[in-house]
Order: C-alpha cells, then sequence, then structure tokens
C-alpha cells in the first residue's frame, strides 16, 4: 500500500472523529489515535504518510511520539499540534524532524493547507 | 524605586503605619542616650558637692570643738583666778582689818588693775554689810543678806560663783564670794560683765554664728551676737542635755556645747552652715550652670545623632519592604501568568472542537437540497458566528498564552528611538483619526541596546494604544527617551484623564481594564509588564502633576556605553 494516509494522534475523541470524517469526505484515507501508544502501533505497521500530532498526550509525551515516529518511519510527515501559543514547542519538534507545526485552534482551511503540503512534499 | 510606591500603594501605606515605631525608637534611644550620658554627670556633680560639704562639717567640727574647749578653759581659769585671789585676801587678812573701809579700799584697789571687779564687799556672819568700796554704797549699805540663796550657799561651801543677774543696779553682773577659813565673814566682788563678754565676743564662729553662756535653767549669762534675749524651748533642751562637750547637727545649725563652771553654765558656740557655706554655694551654682550646659549639649548631640541614625535605619528599612513588594508582586504576576496560561490551553482544545463542529455543518449543509431546508438563510449565518466567536475566543487565550510564554525572541542590537518611531507609525493614522498628536522628544545620543526589539515594540504599542484609548478624542502623547545612568528611559505621557489611586495599584493585572466592557480584555498591560521584566527592565505607571497618565519604561543600557 502507498503510503498516503493521515495518521490524527490527538486525545480529544471528539476532535479526532470529526477531522477523519472531513478528510475522508474529501476522499483522503484517514485514521484516528487517541495515545502515543496506539500512533506508534500504526506508523509501525505502516501505510501513513503524514501524521498530525497533539504535543499533548495521556500516556506519553508529544515530542517523545515523535522520536519514535522519526525512528521508525523518518519518511512520515509528522505535523504538530500544540495548544501552546509559543512557537518554541513547534520550532524544537521542527529540529526534531517534524514537518511544520500548528497552533490550536486552528481553522480546518489552514489545517487542509497544510496536510496538503505535507502530502505533496512526500517522497 | 519610587517610583514604585505609585504602582503599589499598598506598600506605601504599610511603610507609613511604620512611622509610630521609628518615632517611638528614637525617643527611646534618645532618652537612652541621655541618661547614659547625663546620670553620671549629675551623680559626680552630687557627689563632689555632697563630699564637699561633709569635708567642710568635719573640718567645722573639729574647728569648734577645739574652740570651745579653748574658751571653756580660759574662762574657767579667770573664774578661778578672780575666785583664788578674794579667798587669798580672805586668808590673808582678818575681819577688823577688811572692816575699815580704807583698808578695802586699799584691797579693792589692789585687785582692780584691769578694772575687772566693780565693787568690793565685807559681809558679817548675819548677812549685814559690814564694809563696802564701790560706786553702790548709798544703795547696798544697809542691805542684809542673810536671806538670799548665794548667802547660803557660800556659807555652806566657802565659795560661790552666781549667775548673771541685773539685781537692782540695772545691770548685768555677777558676783564673786568667798568664806573666810571659819567661815565667820564672807569677801564678795562683783565682777564686770562688759570684761568678761569680751572673752567671748573673739570667739570666731562665722557669719550668723554666735557663742554665748547659758546657766542651768537656759537663761542667757553673756550676750548673744545676733541679738537672742531668750533661747526658744527646743534650743534650751538640746543645749541642756549634755555637761561634757557635744557636737550638735540641727535646724541648719553646728552646736559645740561644753559644761563650764563646774557645769553650773554651758558655753555654746553656734555656726549657721548655711552661711557659712555660702561661697561654696556660690561655686556650686557655677558648675550646676557648667554641668547644665553640658548636659544641654549632650541632649542636642543625641538628638542629632539618634534622628539621623534612625532616619537612615528607616530609609533602609523603606526600601527594603519596597523591594519585598516588588518581589512579591512579580511572584504575583508570574503565578497570575501560569494560571491564565494553564486556563487557555484547557480551553483552546474545547474551541477547536466547536470550531471542527461548525465547520463540519457548515460542509454539510452544503450538500443538502436547499429546499428541503426550512430556515436555510439561519443555518448560515449562525455557523458564520459561530466561528467569529471562536476566533475571537481564541485571539485571547493566545494573547493570554503570549503574556506566559517564556523568551522565544531573539535579542538585536536595537535603536530605541527608531523603535520607537516605526512603532508610531503603525498608529498615526488612528491617531489622526481621533485628532490625537503624538509629540516625539527623543534622545539623539542614546547608545543602541540588544533586546528582544519586537516584544519591546509590543510593550509600545500596548502602551500607545492605551494612551491613544484613554484620550478619546482630540489630545497629545508625549513620547521621550532619555539616557540616565545605567538606564534609558522612555515615557510615554497622555493628557486624557488619568488613573485613580486603585486603577494605579492594578493595571499590570490581567484582565484588569478601565475600558468598556468588550472593548478591552485588560492583557495588553500585563503582558507588558511581564516582557519587561523579562527583558531585564521596568514598566511604571503614575499620574502626571498635570493630569493624565505617564507610563515610564525603563532597560539597561549597554556596559561601556554614556
Amino acid at each position: 500500500m502507498a503510503e498516503s494516509s493521515i495518521l490524527v494522534i490527538d486525545d480529544e475523541q471528539e476532535f479526532v472523529s470529526t477531522l477523519v470524517r472531513r478528510l475522508r469526505k474529501r476522499g483522503w484515507k484517514s485514521e484516528g489515535v487517541l495515545t502515543g501508544g496506539e500512533a506508534i502501533l500504526k506508523i509501525a505497521a505502516g501505510g501513513f504518510a503524514v501524521a498530525l500530532l497533539d504535543m499533548r498526550l495521556p500516556d506519553m509525551d508529544g515530542s517523545q511520539v515523535l522520536r519514535e515516529i522519526m525512528k521508525i518511519n523518518p519518511q512520515t510527515r509528522v505535523i504538530i499540534l500544540t495548544g501552546h501559543a509559543s512557537a518554541s514547542e513547534g520550532e524544537e519538534g521542527i529540529r526534531n524532524g517534524a514537518f511544520d507545526y500548528l497552533i490550536k485552534p486552528v481553522e480546518f482551511e489552514t489545517l487542509l493547507e497544510k496536510l496538503q503540503a505535507a502530502r505533496e512534499r512526500s517522497p | 524605586m519610587k517610583m514604585y510606591v505609585a504602582t503599589i500603594p499598598g506598600s506605601a501605606l504599610k511603610v507609613r503605619s511604620r512611622e509610630s515605631y521609628y518615632a517611638r525608637q528614637k525617643r527611646v534611644f534618645v532618652v537612652v542616650v541621655i541618661l547614659v550620658a547625663i546620670v553620671p554627670l549629675l551623680f559626680i556633680s552630687w557627689a563632689v558637692s555632697r563630699f564637699y560639704q561633709e569635708s567642710w562639717l568635719d573640718k567645722t567640727t573639729v574647728e569648734l570643738t577645739s574652740l570651745a574647749n579653748n574658751r571653756r578653759e580660759i574662762i574657767d581659769l579667770f573664774l578661778n583666778s578672780q575666785e583664788n585671789t578674794l579667798a587669798g585676801y580672805a586668808e590673808l587678812y582678818d575681819f577688823s582689818w577688811l572692816s575699815d573701809p580704807a583698808n578695802l579700799e586699799k584691797l579693792f584697789k589692789a585687785m582692780n588693775h584691769q578694772g575687772v571687779i566693780v565693787d568690793l564687799g565685807l559681809i558679817a556672819r548675819d548677812g549685814s554689810h559690814q564694809s563696802y568700796t564701790g560706786p553702790f554704797a548709798e544703795h547696798l549699805k544697809d542691805k542684809n543678806y542673810a536671806e538670799t540663796r548665794w548667802f547660803a550657799e557660800v556659807m555652806h561651801s566657802g565659795r560661790y560663783v552666781s549667775d548673771v543677774f541685773t539685781g537692782f543696779r540695772g545691770v548685768p553682773h555677777f558676783v564673786v564670794a568667798v568664806t573666810d577659813p571659819s567661815r565667820s565673814w564672807i569677801l564678795r566682788a562683783t565682777i564686770n560683765s562688759e570684761l568678761f563678754n569680751a572673752l567671748l565676743a573673739s570667739t570666731v564662729v562665722g557669719p550668723g554664728g554666735d557663742a554665748f553662756i547659758i546657766n542651768r535653767q537656759g537663761e542667757m549669762q553673756t550676750p548673744s551676737r545676733q541679738g537672742l534675749a531668750s533661747l526658744p524651748a527646743w534650743e534650751k533642751t538640746l543645749l541642756l542635755s549634755k555637761d561634757s562637750l557635744t557636737i550638735h547637727n540641727t535646724q541648719g545649725f553646728l552646736y559645740a556645747t561644753t559644761g563650764m563652771k563646774n557645769n553650773d553654765w554651758i558655753l555654746v558656740l553656734k555656726t549657721d552652715i548655711q552661711t557659712s557655706l555660702a561661697d561654696f554655694y556660690r561655686a556650686r551654682q557655677r558648675d550646676q550652670m557648667i554641668i547644665g550646659g553640658a548636659g544641654l549639649l549632650i541632649i542636642a548631640v543625641a538628638i542629632v545623632l539618634v534622628f539621623s541614625m534612625m532616619n537612615k535605619v528607616e530609609g533602609a528599612d523603606h526600601q527594603r519592604v519596597l523591594l519585598y513588594d516588588r518581589i512579591r508582586y512579580s511572584e504575583k504576576m508570574a503565578l497570575i501568568g501560569r494560571m491564565a496560561a494553564s486556563v487557555a490551553h484547557e480551553i483552546n482544545n474545547p474551541l477547536q472542537i466547536i470550531g471542527d463542529q461548525a465547520g463540519w455543518l457548515d460542509e454539510l449543509l452544503s450538500e443538502e437540497e436547499p429546499s428541503h431546508l426550512k430556515n436555510r438563510d439561519e443555518y448560515q449565518p449562525a455557523i458564520v458566528k459561530i466561528r467569529a466567536q471562536v476566533k475571537r475566543a481564541s485571539t485571547i487565550t493566545h494573547r493570554l498564552l503570549g503574556f506566559s510564554r517564556s523568551t522565544d525572541g531573539v535579542k538585536s542590537a536595537t535603536d530605541i528611538n527608531a523603535l520607537v518611531e516605526e512603532t508610531v507609525s503603525f498608529l498615526e493614522k488612528e491617531a489622526h483619526n481621533h485628532r490625537i498628536t503624538i509629540q516625539r522628544r527623543l534622545d539623539s545620543s542614546l547608545p543602541l541596546i540588544t533586546t528582544d526589539s519586537t516584544q519591546l515594540q509590543q510593550v509600545f504599542l500596548n502602551i500607545l494604544n492605551n494612551g491613544v484609548d484613554a484620550i478619546g478624542n482630540d489630545g497629545e502623547i508625549a513620547i521621550s527617551t532619555s539616557a540616565a545612568g545605567k538606564q534609558i528611559m522612555v515615557e510615554f505621557a497622555d493628557n486624557g484623564p488619568g488613573l485613580s489611586a486603585d486603577a494605579l495599584k492594578k493595571v499590570f493585572e490581567p484582565f484588569f481594564t478601565t475600558k468598556k466592557m468588550g472593548s478591552g480584555t485588560g492583557i495588553g498591560l500585563a503582558i507588558s509588564y511581564n516582557i519587561m521584566e523579562r527583558l531585564g527592565g521596568t514598566i511604571e505607571a503614575r499620574n502626571g502633576l498635570e493630569g493624565g497618565c505617564i507610563f515610564r519604561v525603563t532597560l539597561p543600557a549597554p556596559l561601556g556605553n554614556a
């Protein structure tokens, strides 16, 4: 399977389910998980080109998940989603291999643009 | 630092409430210093005076004792010699020889070279005057002494010296009488009391003193120098109490008394202590004035020293309290910042979901057949409103998070004046619309400083925005920059209504706003405060003397630059 799917990683179930439905509606393959552990398993199973990663997860720290993803599949385009209005967390993520970052709350259109950009850059 | 009082009036109040404490401490210290300095001075003065008085008293006691002894001996000797002379004649001559007035006259002349004796009489066993020589012959010629006390006395003991009495002559005198060895007749002489008095007159007892003799009844035998006719009862009691030589110190007088003439008489020497010590008292008065002067000097020095010392202590305490308050205020602001960040962060997630759901609704609605939707015209605007409010709320949370975030900015060499100009340019249009002029008095010699210019500009912008809002329409904002010591200072003075004391106290707290409900979030100045703390500078607010509000931003100047 070509790695074209999008993995949404966030502990807010409402956010994950709505986003996945909206992405699918646009014909984008996508899946959602609520914990860092599930996310790592999914990435390990393969098939995800882009991951949208919330920095606050119940079981793991977002940056830890990012490092794991980069280890398992460095090709994955990770977009960091943070509740902090601070750029520092996102910039640190980029240094650790993330593709880009967004600050919550984010407009759906903006999110789509970033995801699109990530997919296009995908090898 | 002083400016801070305006920012946090609570601290000024606290300092003021301690003023009574310092006033009390000052009083205590002044009293202690004065006591420590003056008490020994007074004690020494008292001790010296006391020592002098006591030694004078000791010396005078010795002198008076010796004088009393000396006078007693002289007077006793005088009386004895009169008595012995008379007794000698009584032995030498017989009654018949003395009965001849011519012989008696011869004897009188022989005895009386010095004028000691006034007259001389020969009295027979029956008490009648046998013979007499002297000035009172007419009065005494027929006088019979058989019934008088002295006659009985002399017949009994052979010798007799009377007390002083006036008698019928009207002149004070006393008599010396002796019998012949067989006690059958009496030879009697009257002693000139003037001469006798002279023996005491030469006694030195000082001014106000006295020297006299009293008999056993306390009657004056010699005149008092002070003109006393008789003694008061207490003095009689005192003086008659002892026969041997005695010193009494009472009623301001020093007495020396001693029995004489076989203790029939008492010699009294009396010194007026106060009058005798007059010179000493004058000297003491002068000393007391000197001590008083020294005391005043000590008090003045104590007051000056204590006040200057306590004022320094008070100043230091004041600074300490202000510093403490400032630290507390910083801590409070940091806590508020962390709380705000945490709240904002928690709110961002639901905001994200609300926005997403509204967007999802919008998407789904667009797929519906419009004719099937009863309230078609209402859904779309409602969704737009939801999304607008989410955007509004997220603006607030983003700003709140900005308030707490740690330094992200990059520091670079910054020209403060240029930064001011740039910031003003952002606002000039709005200011112009409100007919507000922005004046600049910029110090062209300001050095470049290394700081986060983006954040600093946000501070300037927040202050200017507030100024424009405070003025409303028609007004002026004056911006000045200057370098003072190790600081660079930027002041923004508006001519708006200024701030109340309460507002000055809270102006840097988040969500505090004087603007109308809904027009300001009250975050701008809180963020500015936070930024200035991070940049190592300060931000302070106060009211101008001529109204309006003045915000002062200070930044540390770079080292090595003026």
